[in-house]
């Protein structure tokens, strides 16, 4: 894998010890990982594919780490969200554009969903994760920008850890027909010594055992 | 203990060197301070578009025409202004945006992003460089790039951050805050008050610009406050709903103290987040308590979205370039729309009458919450 800017080649020399650990991938999963399928619903989200999508490549990449929701509480209690989509859920705020301009009410769901931050406490609910959420649109980098907002976090011992998700939206007929063109990937990453704990199964999307990466690697 | 340090020359230090805002009561801080102290809340019928069959009718918005982008760039114009920086300043500088979804972008189906390319539009109009993500994270998106700012210069990674946050009712939002009865439809907020009926949306947008001290000072500049601490957290709780104990704003309030190495006896004032919703300003109330304990009976706090309403995306900025005036002003707005006390809402509210910072205390705390649970705190200081 290609080297996430911001981590551990650009820490700086003067930052405490302990936001200097090494940082490795603890688990990570992608969408899509091989013939496309449905995304799994999430109870509560409508219309769009988006939240779908975020919550899926969540679920693919925490499953490896943590075994079952929720999360060991002690490590929880340290691990951020950073959700990046450098669209957006264009799906629902296209929605909500075309009821407005029908001069009909907003259906309450759509309003519940219309920010990133709804999955993302979706996700943190569901896992336990109480770090801090932190919603982005990178303007160019997708991935990259998304890890150095995990950096920041960690970095600045604002979090032990995050779950990093890159979830961008397919436009209907990008690839013919929805969810046609939705992508993303989804990294755990955190400090070495978490690679010794003994949660979970920590396979791969595919069900092969899982294999930890520093983020040094190429 | 009351301050544990002042502002000097410490290494790491993140002060503030220029602010500027714009919102319901006019472009500039000026108009800004004066709104909030008069204690006059800014809400009138909605004028910028139609609200026929919505079931509340109030915002509180600039007059006349307003276009963002033109509005993003006078504010950051003024905030460079006022800190003096210089054209290669500012191109040197990092440009961080919190924005709301753009309605044009909406109803463009060739749109690369929700957020359209403002963010893209204002860096190019200001001398700035393109900022590398649009904060996306609702009503804590202004605190969120705030703090990303400070830890970008405490870590080395940058010198100078311009932060900066922009929204402006629109219909879309509107509609989406009225289906979910959200909105208030007696026309007014009223935080932490009985009766209270919900928040009403109003326009804001706010830049910040961030120096490491020893920049500032290498230059000569004279700043205006110091932000000595930041706090994130995230409740775990809900897709859209306050954890009711408080407790990912209590750890978000805690992690600032603990980076400005307080204690509560030296916070003077508390800008709370306090939307006017049920749910929210209880919660609130307990993070303030689960933190600060029995300390918060002697912390004056109030809402300023009583009288300029919740800018979503930019209300963390604003409120915390208002909590900067006010400190500096010595003189703290008071939380409008108050109609007596509800007993899960037990805060030494500021009623009435602005009152005088109390002596001695030279912190405040400016604190934001969204859904999904994620909480800010900043921490502002005398300079």
């Amino acid at each position: 894998m290609s080297t996430p800017s911001g981590l551990r080649n650009d820490t700086p020399r003067d930052a405490p010890a302990s936001a200097c650990g090494e940082l490795i991938v603890l688990a990570s999963s992608a969408w899509p990982a091989g013939p496309r399928a449905a995304l799994p619903a999430v109870p509560g989200f409508i219309v769009s594919s988006f939240s779908p999508l975020a919550a899926h490549l969540a679920e693919l990449c925490l499953l490896q780490y943590f075994g079952s929701p929720p999360a060991d509480p002690g490590l929880g209690r340290q691990t951020g969200v950073v959700l990046a989509s450098t669209t957006g859920d264009i799906a629902t705020a296209a929605e909500v554009a075309r009821v407005v301009d029908e001069g009909r009410p907003v259906p309450p769901l759509l309003f519940y969903q219309s920010n990133q931050n709804a999955v993302a406490g979706h996700i943190a609910a569901r896992w336990g994760l109480e770090g801090p959420v932190v919603c982005t649109i990178p303007a160019r980098r997708g991935l990259a920008d998304a890890m150095d907002s995990a950096a920041l976090l960690i970095e600045g011992e604002e979090a032990a850890a995050a779950l990093v998700i890159l979830a961008d939206q397919g436009r209907p007929g990008d690839s013919g027909g929805t969810p046609a063109g939705d992508s993303g990937t989804a990294m755990l990453i955190g400090p070495a010594r978490w690679s010794l704990q003994p949660f979970g199964p920590r396979r791969d999307a595919d069900g092969t055992p899982g294999r930890n990466q520093s983020l040094g690697e190429s | 203990m009351a301050d544990a340090k002042q502002g000097g020359g410490e290494p790491g230090q993140v002060v503030i060197t220029g602010m500027s805002a714009a919102s319901a009561f006019g472009r500039g801080t000026g108009p800004l301070l004066a709104g909030a102290l008069s204690g006059q809340p800014a809400f009138g019928q909605v004028r910028r578009f139609g609200v026929d069959g919505r079931r509340a009718t109030a915002a509180a918005e600039l007059q006349g025409p307003v276009v963002l982008a033109d509005e993003l760039a006078a504010v950051i114009g003024a905030a460079c202004d006022e800190a003096g920086l210089s054209p290669a300043d500012r191109a040197s500088a990092e440009l961080l945006m919190a924005l709301h979804s753009d309605a044009a972008a909406a109803r463009d189906a060739a749109t690369p992003a929700v957020t359209g390319s403002t963010a893209a539009d204002v860096a190019v109009r200001t001398g700035l460089p393109e900022p590398p993500r649009v904060y996306a994270t609702a009503c804590v998106a202004g605190s969120t790039a705030i703090a990303d700012g400070a830890a970008m210069i405490v870590s080395g990674r940058a010198v100078r951050v311009v932060a900066a946050a922009g929204y402006l009712v629109d219909p879309d939002s509107f509609a989406m805050f009225d289906g979910a009865r959200v909105l208030a439809r007696d026309g007014q907020v009223r935080p932490f008050s009985a009766g209270r009926q919900g928040l009403l949306l109003g326009d804001g947008v706010a830049a910040v610009v961030l120096e490491s001290g020893d920049a500032a000072r290498g230059r000569g500049a004279r700043p205006l406050a110091r932000l000595a601490g930041w706090g994130r957290a995230g409740d775990a709780y809900h897709v859209c709903q306050p954890s009711p104990d408080g407790r990912g704003l209590a750890r978000a309030i805690d992690a600032a103290l603990r980076r400005g190495r307080i204690d509560p006896a030296a916070i003077g004032y508390v800008n709370a987040n306090g939307t006017g919703t049920s749910h929210a300003d209880s919660a609130e109330t307990a993070a303030l308590r689960r933190s600060l304990g029995a300390g918060v009976d002697a912390i004056p706090v109030s809402s300023t979205k009583s009288v300029h309403g919740h800018a979503l995306e930019a209300s963390a900025l604003l409120e915390l370039v208002l909590t900067v005036l006010v400190m500096r002003a010595g003189q703290l707005p008071v939380n409008a729309g108050y109609l007596g006390q509800d007993p899960d809402c037990g805060l030494d509210l500021v009623l009435g009458s602005p009152r005088e910072v109390p002596g001695g205390r030279r912190h405040a705390l400016s604190l934001n919450a969204a859904f999904g649970g994620a909480s800010t705190a900043l921490l502002v200081a005398a300079a």
